[in-house]
């Protein structure tokens, strides 16, 4: 049994998982239940009640993402260079201008981390990708957002994979949990129509890459 | 108790990438159905999949199997990414709407929950008032904001939030008894 929680905490919680609090409260919540145990049980507690809805949603056949999947968490041992196929595609953009620049440093914690600066070949924008073993974020560090109705996607290129897209670059940094990627991999951006690539692979010029090196 | 995703879960916290293709086919069609719901498209619910496998593979070692089943574990991961997706939108009106969605058939082998907690539920939610208890559904199946529940209900988005708690409280009352 925790302390019990203030009712209005409580509320909070069943807000939280019946999911109709607005965004910022939303994000405040979520990173609550990191960080305060009888809040947390609160939490788990509604999701518990609510439970019994889920019989609710219907099956859906999925298609087999798993190949994404495992290309996004399981680091692939490294290939033989190869002159073709997304290699090819990333030449265009790697003209010799896109500079990267990896720094490895502890965290307080102790934890190692990579960052990469992801430097656009006509040096328009920046973006710093900041890695510390469960996290990814990504934040434009220098230049602009991609004009009106496109935007800049970010792809994570394992040797001899397709890229697998890990989001969209705005204003606002990308958090995401993604693993620290072994070396050789690429981070690239593309440019893209306004909501990232319909097809779930790059369409437009790539702008920006950045091999991960350590 | 049984619960094969639960073994499943504990297999991929300690790392057995096997695992992981197993709890793939065995509970992709499940949270694919989710998250279509949820979001209502095809491209962004297999995107939003993509995503939580992997935040399910990162995270497996946080599922206590002493608090719940494996399955009620995995919806909220998928649940709240779907939700996490609807708040970001820029535009909060709801994209078109596949109906055959709404006729959910749950198979017997698909339960997920016991039966007598679904008849619990179901009676707590017969207890408030009707509109309320539609509510309480469309916001936790669909992933409704307070805009979208004030549109449907015709009440005021002031008074929304409080009229929803109030048949929260009364909700976590009849449960807990």
């Amino acid at each position: 049994m925790t302390t019990p929680l203030h009712e209005d905490d409580d509320q909070t919680a069943a807000e939280y998982v019946l999911g109709t609090l607005p965004l910022e409260d939303r994000t405040a919540a979520a990173r609550r239940i990191g960080q305060d145990p009888a809040f947390a049980a609160a939490v788990r507690a509604w999701e518990d009640r609510f439970a019994a809805l889920n019989d609710d949603y219907a099956e859906a056949p999925a298609p087999d993402l798993l190949p994404a999947i495992e290309a996004r968490l399981f680091p692939a041992p490294p290939p033989k260079p190869r002159r073709f196929g997304w290699l090819g595609w990333l030449s265009g953009a790697a003209s010799a201008a896109a500079l990267v620049v990896l720094v490895s440093l502890a965290l307080p914690i102790g934890q190692p981390a990579l960052v990469t600066e992801i430097v656009a070949a006509n040096a328009a924008f920046q973006y710093e990708a900041r890695f510390d073993g469960t996290r990814l974020v990504v934040r434009r560090s220098e230049g602009a957002a991609a004009p009106a109705a496109e935007v800049h996607e970010l792809w994570i290129i394992a040797p001899d994979q397709a890229p697998v897209s890990l989001g969209l670059l705005g204003d606002a940094p990308l958090e995401i949990d993604y693993p620290i990627p072994p070396e050789g991999w690429v981070l690239a951006i593309s440019l893209e129509p306004a909501g990232g690539s319909p097809t779930g692979a790059p369409t437009g010029p790539v702008l920006a890459t950045a091999e991960i090196r350590s | 108790m049984n619960d094969p995703v639960a073994d499943l879960l504990q297999r991929c916290a300690a790392g057995d990438r096997s695992a992981l293709r197993e709890l793939y086919r065995a509970t992709s069609a499940k949270l694919m159905g989710v998250l279509l719901r949820i979001l209502g498209e095809r491209s962004e619910a297999e995107d939003a999949l993509q995503e939580v496998y992997t935040r399910v593979w990162l995270r497996a070692h946080r599922f206590d199997e002493a608090r719940g089943r494996g399955m009620t574990w995995l919806i909220s991961v998928a649940r709240n990414h779907a939700i996490d997706r609807l708040r970001q939108r820029p535009d909060t009106a709801p994209d078109s709407y596949d109906d055959t969605l709404h006729a959910a058939v749950a198979s017997a082998e698909g339960r997920i929950v016991a039966r007598s907690e679904v008849a619990r539920l179901n009676h707590c939610l017969d207890t408030l008032e009707p509109a309320r208890a539609t509510a309480l559904r469309g916001a936790y199946l669909e992933g409704l904001s307070y805009s979208e529940l004030s549109e449907r209900h015709a009440i005021p988005l002031n008074t929304l939030r409080s009229w929803l708690r109030r048949g929260l409280s009364r909700l976590r009352e009849c449960m807990d008894q």
